[in-house]
């Protein structure tokens, strides 16, 4: 395979009238890595994805999936073919029986591996002879979720694919998507479960009002995000520790709580030459970033 | 393999990864010549990205620690002698540097530290083995 | 396997039709005989006159019940997604459920008209042949406009109930506008056969109106087309 990015958007922008959904967004995911896009409803993740495969049209801007660009149908039905999305409704004919659905998604694509959805099927426990609007939220879920995992595409999109899923089954989706990943499937998924995207993903995109506010790799983030709280016999002095990196500051009485993405150890330094008392410093996990990133802006 | 990664630490997880192999080669967990899970399977057992496992393989051995045999799998190599050598002086050297500062801190001279660390060597008490 | 899909989603809803048709037209020619009177001249074939009056309202209500669904009712109830992420144009996706609907609609027509074939052979009043075919041909040749329409109103508007609410609305005003003003193409009068029947043997007679089939057929194939390109340019 080639070394293009799985997904790649230059601009792109979604207006309804008066209101933004998407705007000038750059992003770009690599190929073999598993990639979280994060934000809060309604920042603009599923119009992104709709763009994406050909379902709405951007205002403007474009993009590739795949190398295809997706705003030519001919091409955006090329990379369909190598795509496997499941949306966030987890959407399924209510009419199908769970075998008829598995035989119509499979006549559809050449990457369909049969015995994987043998086994899944299985696994999942669903009853193939049952009609679909007589299932349970949680085995729609999985149904979903199987048409997407008996493939071996190139590029696996979810949104919010652990909704509606019980423990066990959330710990197998996680397994499922670290043997995709194995196999060199992109992935790119949506989720809320800030827990699960720390332990599986490889990089993390922020999107909120329809702009990227972050993207890097987790471990970037792991190894320079630092919460350094300090307290200064006197009030602290907030003028001083404004330098690069550092990205919110919050002060309470003698205590100041210092927010970096990077450089913790210049606020450190510059704590030490301000005669701080005591000096903490500690990691900040994804959920913390998130929620300041989003703060912030 | 028991390995257990910590997302929430502030250490990048290949960088974890990576320490706990190391661990487990210095404790004797890991021999000489032991293999490793493939990427996939450790990643798989683990719940993690394939990209880290490969990263902490591959790190390991451009540091000499591991051999990726094509098709076969990762080899613990505690053979290339002088490179980790070196880093179990070092490593030595700090322990015993700690070691010292407390034992003076506990009221001992030199002297006695020194007596005391011929005498382990020549007439070892029984040695227990941690971890 | 889209055929497959369009079969399974309209199945039922082509069943019951197919059922109550062929039941209904088998009883009425049956034993309508005995209420409708005595005193008719030739009045087998002013039944079978009748008979398609009753069978054409039925067969068009059922056309635009066969014309309802798609991608945009999908949208409706949250599930167009999996439809639009295979890897299919929305041209292709509109074609085959028109198809089926179309095919649907034909075996509608052709279906009533052989029980009523039989049953009238079985009750020793043979009909023509030639009859059975013009009578179809009309229905389905201005008919199937109806289902064209219903296909392009479900491509128009969102919502479960308001489509054929809507495709129900457009039926009702045709019939209207056709008996108010456009009397010469009054498309009810041309599917009845009202426009060829003789009214005193009550055959259809005369040529088969091929222009206005034709005229119909072709309308039919402009709401087609349109409803491609309405597909093709919503967002979803």
């Amino acid at each position: 395979m080639t070394n293009t990015s799985a997904i790649r958007t230059h601009d792109l922008t979604k207006s309804y009238g008066s209101l933004t959904a998407v705007r000038g967004l750059n992003l770009s995911v690599a190929p073999k890595r598993i990639t979280a896009f994060l934000g809060q409803n309604g920042a603009g993740k599923s119009t992104t994805i709709k763009m994406l495969l050909g379902m709405t049209r951007p205002s403007s801007g474009d993009g590739t999936v795949l190398g295809k660009r997706i705003t030519d149908p001919a091409e955006n039905r090329e990379l369909r073919r190598e795509v496997a999305y499941v949306a966030e409704d987890k959407p399924l004919y209510g009419y199908m029986t769970v075998e008829q659905t598995i035989l119509f998604a499979s006549s559809f694509y050449s990457d369909w591996r049969p015995d994987e959805a043998i086994r899944l099927l299985s696994e999942y426990r669903l009853p193939p002879q049952r009609k679909v609007k007589s299932l349970s939220k949680g085995m729609r879920t999985k149904l979903a979720l199987l048409l997407a995992f008996a493939r071996r595409p190139e590029l696996l999109i979810l949104d919010e694919p652990s909704e509606g899923l019980d423990p066990v089954a959330i710990e197998h989706l996680l397994q499922t998507l670290v043997t995709r990943a194995a196999e060199g499937v992109a992935i790119f998924f949506s989720s809320h479960q800030i827990s699960e995207v720390e332990r599986v993903a490889d990089h993390v995109c922020i999107l909120e009002k329809g702009g990227l506010l972050l993207d890097a790799s987790l471990d970037h983030l792991r190894q320079f995000y630092r919460r350094i709280e300090l307290v200064f016999p006197f009030p602290p002095p907030e003028r001083e520790f404004q330098i690069t990196g550092v990205e919110r500051i919050q002060t309470k009485g003698h205590r100041m709580s210092v927010f970096a993405s990077s450089n913790a150890e210049d606020v450190v330094e510059r704590a030490h030459n301000l005669n701080a008392v005591s000096v903490e410093v500690a990691p900040v996990g994804l959920r913390d970033i998130f929620l300041e990133t989003v703060k912030e802006n | 393999m028991f390995f257990k990664l910590t997302p929430t630490t502030g250490q990048p997880l290949y960088l974890q990864l990576m320490q706990q192999i190391r661990h487990a080669t210095e404790t004797g967990a890991l021999q000489d010549g032991d293999q490793l899970p493939g990427i996939r399977t450790l990643a798989e057992e683990l719940v993690v990205s394939p990209n880290t496992v490969a990263k902490a393989y591959s790190e390991l051995e451009h540091d000499g620690l591991l051999e990726l045999r094509q098709g076969s799998g990762a080899f613990v190599s505690v053979k290339r002698r002088t490179r980790s050598l070196a880093d179990h002086v070092q490593l030595a050297r700090r322990r015993l540097r700690d070691l010292i500062e407390q034992l003076r801190e506990n009221g001992l001279l030199d002297e006695e530290i020194k007596r005391a660390f011929e005498a382990e060597l020549l007439y070892p008490a029984d040695i227990v083995r941690k971890r | 396997m889209l055929w497959y899909k369009a079969w399974l989603e309209t199945r039922s809803r082509f069943l019951t039709s197919l059922a109550t048709l062929t039941i209904f037209c088998a009883f009425f020619v049956r034993h309508a005989q005995g209420l409708i009177g005595p005193g008719w001249t030739a009045d087998h074939n002013r039944l079978l006159f009748v008979t398609q009056q009753f069978l054409v309202i039925m067969w068009i209500l059922a056309a635009v019940l066969l014309g309802m669904g798609g991608i945009v009712r999908e949208k409706a109830i949250g599930i167009s997604s999996l439809t639009l992420s295979l890897p299919v144009s929305r041209a292709r996706l509109l074609a085959v459920r028109a198809g089926t609907g179309v095919l649907e609609a034909i075996a509608l027509g052709v279906a009533p008209w052989t029980i009523i074939f039989l049953v009238s052979f079985l009750a020793g009043v043979p009909i023509l042949i030639s009859q059975v075919v013009f009578y179809v041909a009309l229905l389905l040749g201005g008919g199937l406009t109806y289902f064209a329409m219903a296909v392009l109103v479900s491509s128009l508007i969102e919502g479960e109930y308001t489509a054929p609410a809507v495709a129900f609305g457009v039926v009702l005003l045709t019939a209207i506008i056709f008996d108010a003003w456009l009397r010469p193409f009054n498309l009810w009068r041309m599917v009845t056969g009202d426009f060829y029947v003789d009214r005193h043997t009550y055959l259809l007679s005369g040529h088969f109106p091929w222009r206005g089939t034709l005229a119909s057929m072709s309308g039919a194939a402009v709401m087609l087309l349109a409803s491609i390109r309405v597909i093709q340019r919503r967002d979803f």
